[in-house]
């Protein structure tokens, strides 16, 4: 597949990342590991005239320890933050979820920063533009119409990230640096509850470290998906106990990760918050599983990880 | 659109040409310098048929920018040979009939010379799960696993 045009610039520093950005404005687009963002220009579903490449920017592709925050740089590859001691012995959901995403050669080339700020997915959006255009452009594309679900008034493209609903159970925040400055947010400030427009940051602003409190915490992420070596969830369920309290995150139905909390002495609080995501989820027919199997695995999902946690109380 | 200078090592060999911003690392092998062991068969980062090691690590070419590889090493399967002898993981690919059309090959073997470059002596689980990045629709994975467990054996003993 052949790439449309684009010029290429790799700035060293953030500072000149953003002043390219401003200078291309709409048509601009930041490029890390390029997983993500690759195919999605073959297939013509971004057309940028300038994308900027993050990875030459010094200071980005580090992790730093310190004690109260684990500061995770952009540009780490999923593949060395797995294999981060304390990710590995504190932060279980977070390497469950970095374990089970993709398959290990995209895992040392795909970072957290663009698995966090991925673009959501649909079965009638991520297809060729030939294929586009013989059906008819949907929302996410500028239509007016939902190709998944007939009738309906907006988009249902599900945020396919693994890593976002492990981090939120996980409290994450996000450092973003713009044209105005820097500030930094809770990880699930970041989504605009829209599918079809996903993120809520300013034009142009980078997120250029996650940020980890260091706590000791127990958990696990689960995943459905159709091939185990290589897939996007098709729903994904990260939990995780921090202190006593805990919090549940589902991903991959709908266009943000909703989340539960919950204490860890309450009595079947697995049963409660599966019960209670079961309702709430509303998959529709977008993906290749059912949305009837879909939100039935989302209550087991939580009550497996449910089960795992007390049997390590045992 | 302006061209962009580029060099980098292919293979051992210095190349300086010149690419556009908007060309991926496998039409840079396949179409400028004639190295087609690298196949494109997706084209979308999904089957691994393309993969080639960058420095140390697998990569699939066709999600690569050119311009992105500036002064770093490349591998492709053409690299693997040494003064008219096969690599260890060639040979075992042969000597197990771990190929069958073929167009996966180099991909396969790649992804597993990166494993093996990287750690002595990988588990059987270790390969299922590094390969498991390559698609092959032909084999059924067994004749490939054997290859490249009887390729990390030999790599040991020499």
């Amino acid at each position: 597949m052949i790439l449309s045009e684009f010029e290429y610039r790799r700035p060293k520093t953030i500072k000149k990342a953003l002043q390219l950005y401003q200078s291309k404005t709409e048509d601009a687009v930041y490029l890390l590991g390029g997983t993500d963002l690759i195919p999605r220009i073959k297939e013509r579903l971004v057309k940028p005239a300038l994308v900027i490449d993050l990875k030459g920017i010094a200071g980005l592709d580090k992790i730093e320890h310190s004690r109260s925050w684990l500061k995770i740089g952009a540009n780490v590859t999923l593949y060395e933050l797995r294999n981060h001691p304390l990710v590995r012995d504190a932060f279980p959901a977070l390497h469950d979820s970095l374990e089970a995403t993709s398959c290990e050669t995209l895992q040392m080339r795909g970072t957290i920063g663009g698995n966090v700020l991925q673009d959501t997915r649909c079965l009638f959006y991520n297809k060729s533009d030939e294929w586009r255009k013989a059906k008819g452009f949907c929302f996410k594309m500028g239509g007016q119409v939902c190709n998944a679900v007939k009738g309906a008034k907006t988009c249902f493209a599900n945020y396919a990230s693994d890593n976002a609903p492990a981090l939120i159970t996980l409290h994450a925040e996000v450092k973003l640096v713009g044209i105005d400055g820097e500030r930094q947010i809770p990880l699930e400030a970041i989504f605009s509850g829209k599918s079809d427009l996903p993120f809520a940051i300013k034009s142009g602003e980078i997120i250029s470290h996650i940020l980890i409190p260091v706590k000791n915490t127990r958990g696990g992420y689960l995943k459905i998906r159709v091939r185990d070596s290589m897939d996007y969830p098709l729903v994904g369920v990260a939990v995780s106990l921090v202190n006593g309290k805990g919090g549940v995150a589902i991903g991959a139905i709908g266009g943000k990760p909703l989340w539960f909390d919950f204490s860890e002495n309450e009595v079947g609080w697995g049963e409660r918050i599966a019960r209670e995501a079961t309702d709430i989820v509303r998959p529709v027919a977008n993906t290749v599983l059912s949305p009837a199997y879909r939100k039935k695995m989302t209550g087991i999902l939580v009550k497996r990880i449910a089960r795992k946690l007390s049997e390590e109380d045992r | 659109m302006k061209r962009i200078k580029l060099n980098f090592t292919v293979n051992g060999e210095k190349i300086s040409i010149e690419v556009k911003p908007y060309e991926t690392l496998l039409e840079t092998l396949r179409e400028r310098l004639c190295l087609t062991g690298a196949k494109e068969a997706c084209g979308l980062g999904a089957c691994g048929s393309c993969t080639v090691i960058l420095d140390s690590v697998p990569v699939r070419s066709c999600l690569v920018l050119s311009p992105e590889v500036e002064g770093r090493e490349v591998t492709t399967v053409e690299g693997l040979s040494k003064d008219g002898a096969l690599h260890p993981l060639q040979e075992a690919f042969m000597e197990k009939g771990a190929v069958q059309c073929g167009f996966c090959t180099s991909g396969m073997i790649l992804t597993a010379k990166a494993l093996l470059d990287r750690q002595n002596k990988p588990s059987k689980s270790q390969i299922v799960k590094t390969i498991s990045s390559n698609v092959c629709r032909c084999t059924g994975y067994k004749k490939i696993i054997e290859a490249v467990t009887t390729a990390a054996e030999k790599m040991e003993v020499t």
